[in-house]
């Protein structure tokens, strides 16, 4: 029995075709949804996925896209029969193969495959990996399809198809794939676009991100973030924790303003602070210093900020002085669940040239809190008004000698659980409790 | 428990360590249990959650009070983050993975958990806190064009945006993976919600994984009446519990001067409203009418092991359903099936 069945998958051409025989233009439903398909994501390599998940089996039994690398120079492959396969090759690599006729020109090309020769050789043209060409080999392919992807003038990269003998291309294929070619690569070069710009921001980003805390003796540090734009990761507040052995220096702050230009602002006042932090770490010294650097450099916006230099002591208590820069001054919750307000208050940095600063000392004991946080907690507003001090200092004695990461969770879910879903500014909140 | 009962002495060493709030012994136990090779999903599964569950345990039965479980959740994030620390040596062999909770999901431990997990197993994984909203999911789903999303739900009021993760996720072509207590002992939940697959603990998780689609079709919109008043539900959520809280007299005897012997009854109070509001809506979003009897058997449990008048149970219905007034459907779910099953009652006063 010799008799090669026809599977569903290798239907003849001209079945495809019939379907939408009426349409004036042939698989126009076909082309529609993977337009709509093909906008869902941004990412480059999972557009050129669904492209590829897509055309088979209605328009070939095995494809192949191929983009531009992430540096200049660099060809990616994405496709053959493991979804998730990618490689990444040199474009020079391939000058003289018939693939980058196709990538320069744009242009559609159709060819039989040539079983009775080595078909892996042959397919090597157009599918310059050794994994992939042998793959399409082994399908004993009829007829090759390569159509360049062109959007906003730009061959951006190619799509190369294979079907399996006893279904070649008819001109009809040819027309339908020219067109899924057209919406596919308005698709990629979109997200190839978005790709580009993502790195740059994401590059920039990673430095206005909150630093990760580190392990400091005898206390326990945590920490929340939550910007407006919380999809950004990235906003107008800020904390940081900087310095080595028994001596840190806390610092939580707010530029005024929103969104990118206030977090490039942090940036800069963190850094200033830690440069300032390295040559005198009292806290009235340090917001000086950066009063004096942010006023000088005339930017419009103004800075709040309280920080707070940390000692530890004999007996394993920390001593801590604190000195704010119009910020909202940092709540002590004891052990006992006694909650105290520390008396600071100075105007905010970068506004007028000279700034006394006055600090205040508290001394935490083993299972005290002392909680730094902005605006964005107390300024909440929920169907209430706003969630006020009040309510966060009624809050905090159930919280008494916990580890300060429940303490944090607690406030940031209690916030948000207030403002019921409503728009907030950015909230950032540093808690430490003394004792390891 | 079985994958460590050769050490019996590990595990109560950790019981007790965590008992006691003595984060240093915790960490240098799964440390020791790492360096004798144990299998990291294995110690997440069978010691971190396993003890957290028992601390569950103690709270539901009043044992516990909330302070010391959130002891216990501080201690076990610990234990959780030298595992995570440990398994960022396994090279990466696999895509890339974001692990998430929905909005109003705020138990952060099993998410950290499942991304340990599929680290462990060469994923690339990118853990996304508690309660992140659809846009901030998108971003990254966008940022980082992931192979799949993990979704982690405890708490039912989590499967309402947890949907709106699902969304987000199919719109991308990215198959999505949900699990935690909130969807019950099967996937019906998650079919419903139109998840790609579900698993029912870290083992699952990791194998689930290995089986997702690479592309998926965008989750088919959910309609009908039952959604339309699930949606009503929602946005009535804040007034529908400060009615409540005005008419069940559990409260209002919690606020009376001589309330102090009440106080571990109005301590799980708020929590009975909601989650039995939630149970509500789950129940309408996704045709699993299954979670009504258990979150009436759940709060039962609550109100009796902490010594509740034994009539605030049929209160806390006629309340709830005369709450219920502008929503038909939920009535009507409430009076079929929000009652605690007779055999489970039973099952219970035997085992005691």
């Amino acid at each position: 029995m010799a008799v090669t069945p026809t599977t569903p998958s290798h239907l003849p051409p001209r079945r495809m075709g019939a379907a939408v025989a009426s349409d004036a233009r042939p698989g126009e439903q076909f082309v529609d949804d993977l337009g709509r398909a093909l906008s869902g994501s941004l990412n480059l390599r999972r557009t050129a996925l669904r492209l590829l998940t897509m055309i088979r089996p209605r328009l070939a039994d095995w494809g192949m896209v191929v983009l531009p690398g992430d540096r200049p120079g660099a060809l990616t492959l994405v496709g053959g029969d493991d979804a998730g396969f990618h490689t990444v090759i040199s474009a020079a690599a391939i000058a003289e193969f018939e693939l980058s006729r196709v990538l320069r020109t744009g242009s559609t090309v159709l060819r039989h495959v040539h079983m009775d020769v080595d078909a892996e050789a042959d397919l090597a043209g157009m599918i310059p990996h050794p994994r992939l060409a042998a793959e399409a080999a082994s399908m004993r392919p009829a007829d090759l399809l390569a159509v360049g992807l062109t959007a906003r003038g730009t061959t951006i990269g190619a799509l190369v198809m294979i079907r399996c003998e006893g279904r070649g291309f008819d001109t009809r294929d040819v027309a339908v794939t020219e067109r899924v070619a057209t919406s596919a690569a308005m698709a990629l070069d979109s997200a190839r676009l978005y790709e580009e710009r993502g790195r740059i921001a994401s590059v920039l980003q990673s430095s206005l991100r909150p630093p990760s805390l580190p392990e400091v003796d005898g206390a326990r540090l945590a920490a929340r973030y939550r910007p407006a734009a919380e999809h950004l990761d990235i906003g107008g507040d800020f904390y940081d924790v900087y310095g080595q052995g028994d001596d840190w220096l806390l610092s939580v702050g707010d530029v005024s303003g929103k969104g990118v230009e206030a977090a490039a602002l942090t940036g800069r006042t963190r850094q200033s602070i830690r440069t300032a932090c390295h040559f005198d770490r009292r806290p009235e010294v340090v917001l000086d210093a950066l009063n004096t650097v942010l006023f000088e450099e005339r930017t419009k916006e103004f800075v709040t900020v309280v920080c707070a230099r940390m000692r530890r002591e004999t007996g394993g208590r920390l001593t801590v002085d604190v000195a704010a820069a119009g910020h909202p001054a940092p709540i002590v919750l004891r052990r006992d669940g006694h909650v105290e307000t520390v008396g600071v208050g100075g105007t905010a940095v970068g506004m007028i040239a000279r700034v006394r600063y006055e600090p205040a000392t508290v001394t935490l004991q083993p299972g005290d809190t002392m909680l730094m946080f902005t605006d964005g907690v107390d300024e909440a507003r929920g169907a209430d008004g706003m969630y006020g001090v009040e309510r966060l200092t009624a809050l905090l004695p159930r919280y008494a000698g916990a580890d300060p990461e429940v303490l944090c969770e607690a406030i940031e879910r209690d916030v948000l659980e207030y403002l019921d879903g409503r728009p907030h500014d950015d909230i950032a909140l540093l808690a430490v409790t003394c004792g390891g | 428990m079985r994958r460590l009962d050769g050490r019996p002495h590990t595990l109560e060493a950790y019981d007790a360590a965590l008992a006691s709030g003595d984060t240093e012994t915790v960490k240098s136990l799964v440390r020791d249990m790492l360096d004798d090779g144990r299998d990291p999903v294995s110690v997440l599964t069978d010691v971190v959650a396993a003890a957290q569950r028992e601390v569950g345990r103690r709270w539901q039965v009043g044992e516990y009070t909330v302070a010391q479980e959130h002891a216990a959740t501080a201690v076990a994030i610990s234990a959780t983050k030298i595992v995570a620390a440990h398994v960022q040596q396994v090279p990466v062999t696999r895509g890339k993975v974001i692990v998430a909770c929905a909005e109003r999901e705020w138990h952060a431990l099993p998410a950290m958990m499942i991304e340990c997990a599929l680290r462990s197993h060469g994923w690339e994984t990118t853990l996304l806190g508690a309660s992140t909203n659809p846009l901030r999911l998108n971003q990254y789903l966008h940022d980082l064009g992931p192979d799949a999303v993990a979704v982690s739900c405890s708490v039912l009021g989590s499967l309402p945006t947890c949907r709106r993760f699902i969304e987000a996720t199919t719109a991308s072509g990215t198959p999505i993976l949900v699990g935690g207590p909130a969807f019950g002992v099967d996937d019906v939940r998650a079919v419903a919600l139109g998840a790609t697959a579900w698993a029912g603990d870290a083992h699952g998780a990791v194998v689930a994984m290995d089986a997702l689609p690479a592309v998926v079709e965008p989750a088919r919109p959910l309609s009908g009446e039952r959604i339309a008043e699930q949606a009503a539900l929602e946005s009535d959520h804040r007034r529908l519990v400060a009615l409540l809280r005005e008419r069940w007299s559990l409260v209002a005897a919690a606020t009376t001067p001589d309330a102090d012997c009440l106080n571990s009854v109005i301590d799980v109070a708020d929590d009975v409203l909601h989650q039995t509001l939630h149970a509500v809506e789950v129940a309408l979003l996704t045709g699993d009418f299954r979670v009504l009897p258990e979150t009436a058997w759940w709060i039962d449990d609550l109100l009796r092991t902490r010594g509740a008048d034994s009539t605030m149970m049929g209160e806390l219905v006629e309340i709830l359903t005369a709450a219920m007034r502008d929503y038909p459907m939920a009535a009507t779910l409430l009076s079929a099936h929000f009652v605690v099953p007779l055999d489970w009652r039973q099952t219970e006063v035997t085992a005691e």
